[in-house]
């Protein structure tokens, strides 16, 4: 177990000059270019991950920490000002947040927003750092076979849970589990599928694979939508009356109950992997609309539906966190994206982390706290430019972004084959996301697959090759089974889906 | 039977799962003798249930429809300009190759405004170089 005094020490390591200068700097960032529209908070830390190889480990945690959580309140910007998301998890914000802009009042809606962001952002980092530890205990005591029951369990609730279909969740996994077998064995570590390449012998880089899938595909879906136009500025209603520009304490106390419902639907949704930040943005907001005294008045500017989607999906990023560091499982995108770092930083997400790197976990919590109320001053400051920010053109959104990914991947992988890659599986990436397949659970089935192959193999090892004494692990059972409930509920519920799109 | 975007990819990955299975796999994956697992265990297995995934999805496709073809060429336009230009990097470098593939791109996306241009063309480039060479002390590729 941590002791206090590794706890006191990671706090002191977050609350350095140097670390609230960079948390500081992340922040103002992730605002930034989560108002663009087209980057989003996703694609601005996928750039930011590979210039943070010159940091110290808290410092670069800290500050994709920042951008992470500045883009969650800076991504609201456009889905207000413009009803154009840049993120889906924006769109239920989008559904009350842009009448209200219509009406005259977007410093109004853009600031409701981001009182609730921060509210349910806060909420979930508090529960993230009160159960992580005791959950990463529990998690040490699993052996490879419970390991590797676990990662059965986690693709299929990830399967059926992202994809249009069960089965095109399972060709995503399937995928990234394949590319994750380029490289070596892990047993025997004998070359596999490198096709004469030995920079592929130690697997596929997982900063080019991850911002190729993830950022660059998006950005190819985007170019070839505005190709030969490039969209025009937006125009914004004046108004003189200063209440529309802010948010009375009344107003913000008045959806209190709606915030704390959105915390805790984005808390428990986003320990769960996979389900994701847009599915609770809308859970909530369906909430806050079936317990209304005014159902009628949600879509036409009603504060509370701004307040219901933003707690939750904000909420939802500090508890994707809880698989993370308990178990290794990254639960979202921005999740695998924050591997990407820890790998790049040398160390493995798990329950060995609280362990060995318990002061690092404890000065990202700290980070955590802090990025919170810088958010909330910055935002305060900021969320005026911001809003002009969102007139920028495409065309040099675009190619900023694209040269920065070119420069950053270079930098991650020291040189121009792991750009290559990147370009490789940018164009998988657009085409998989094209035919409808889910990126994210390729990525994480990605990650996962090494340590999956390993702990069956290490499974085969302490059974003597006999897999069938995994009945003796009564959490392994327990595990499988449940997969195999989960995955015959999801090939259930997406019969009942089919059936009702079809009639 | 009707020719649907889930149909094309289906077969795309049935016949990805069975050419690994049948030749990728076992012209490059080593064979050993000993260990618990062996090198080609998860590769093969993983190849036949894409091909069987694969299969299932041309039998029983979802409603899921794609962009159109012209999508699909402004794509591979932008691809090869990518590719070009890592290729061009790689023979002279980012300083001048980057600017360059901004300038394409831009030109590309329908920008015509010499401000943006300029943006795009001189001060981006200008900024990556001093955050990457100045501030952080890395060399450009």
């Amino acid at each position: 177990m941590v002791d206090l005094s590794i706890i006191l020490a990671g706090f002191s390591d977050a609350f350095s000059l140097t670390n609230l200068l960079f948390v500081l700097f992340g922040v103002v960032l992730g605002q930034f270019v989560g108002a663009v529209p087209g980057i989003g908070p996703i694609m601005a830390m996928a750039i930011a991950i590979p210039f943070t190889f010159a940091l110290s480990p808290i410092v670069a945690i800290s500050f994709l920490v920042g951008v992470n959580k500045g883009g969650l309140v800076g991504g609201a910007v456009p889905a207000i000002l413009m009803n154009t998301p840049g993120t889906p998890d924006a769109a239920a914000t989008a559904l009350d947040g842009y009448p209200l802009a219509k009406q005259g009042k977007p410093l109004k809606a853009t600031k409701m927003a981001l009182f609730s962001s921060i509210t349910g952002d806060t909420f979930s980092d508090i529960v993230l750092i009160t159960v992580s530890a005791p959950l990463a205990v529990l998690a040490l005591k699993m052996g490879p076979i419970e390991i590797a029951a676990l990662m059965i369990f986690t693709f299929s609730v990830l399967a059926g849970l992202m994809g249009s279909s069960l089965i095109k969740g399972l060709i995503a996994a399937v995928l990234g589990l394949l590319v994750a077998c380029i490289g070596s064995d892990p047993e025997n570590f004998t070359p596999r599928l490198i096709f004469g390449y030995w920079d592929l012998f130690d697997g596929l880089p997982l900063p080019s694979v991850a911002i190729g899938v993830l950022a660059i595909s998006e950005i190819l879906h985007r170019m070839s939508e505005s190709f030969g136009r490039v969209r025009p500025a937006i125009e914004f209603v004046e108004s003189d009356d200063p209440d529309h520009d802010r948010v009375t304490w009344a107003e913000y106390w008045g959806c209190r109950f709606t915030m704390l419902r959105g915390a805790v639907i984005g808390t428990i949704l986003g320990a769960l992997p996979g389900i994701g930040s847009t599915a609770a943005a809308f859970m909530s907001y369906a909430f806050a609309k079936a317990s209304s005294k005014d159902p009628s008045s949600f879509g036409k500017g009603n504060l509370h539906g701004i307040a219901a989607s933003e707690s939750a999906n904000s909420a939802v990023m500090g508890a994707n966190l809880i698989p993370l560091l308990t178990l290794g499982i990254p639960g979202s995108v921005g999740a695998a994206l924050i591997v990407s770092a820890f790998m790049i930083h040398g160390m493995q997400p798990g329950p060995l982390l609280f362990e060995n790197q318990g002061r690092l976990v404890y000065g990202l919590f700290g980070a955590m706290l802090m990025a919170n109320f810088l958010n909330l001053w910055v935002g305060q400051i900021g969320l005026r430019l911001w809003v002009k920010v969102v007139s920028a053109p495409e065309s040099i959104i675009f190619s900023s972004a694209l040269l920065l990914c070119f420069v950053g991947v270079a930098m991650a992988t020291s040189g121009l084959f792991g750009v290559a890659i990147m370009l490789i599986f940018a164009v998988l990436g657009y085409l998989l996301s094209s035919f409808g397949y889910s990126l994210v659970i390729f990525i994480i089935a990605f990650f996962l697959g090494p340590r999956f192959e390993k702990s069956i193999a290490q499974s085969l090892a302490l059974t003597n090759g006999d897999l069938t004494q995994a009945y003796q692990s009564p959490v392994a059972v327990a595990l499988l089974i449940l997969s195999v409930v989960s995955f015959f509920w999801f090939l259930k519920r997406n019969a009942a889906v089919e059936k009702k799109q079809n009639s | 039977m009707r020719f649907t975007a889930d149909r094309v990819s289906g077969t795309l990955f049935l016949a990805l799962g069975l050419a690994l299975y049948f030749l990728i796999i076992p012209n490059y994956v080593e064979s050993v003798t000993d260990g618990n697992i062996s090198p080609d265990m998860m590769p093969n297995s993983l190849s036949l249930i894409l091909a069987l995934c694969g299969a299932l999805l041309v039998f029983k496709p979802t409603l899921h429809s794609t962009q159109t073809m012209r999508s699909f060429a402004i794509t591979a336009a932008y691809v090869f300009i990518l590719t070009a230009g890592i290729y061009a990097m790689s023979l002279f470098g980012f300083v001048y190759v980057g600017p360059a593939l901004a300038l394409a791109i831009m030109l590309m996306i329908g920008e015509r405004r010499p401000i943006w241009l300029v943006a795009g063309f001189v001060a981006m480039p200008a900024l990556i170089w001093f955050l990457v060479v100045q501030v952080l002390g890395r060399a450009l590729p």
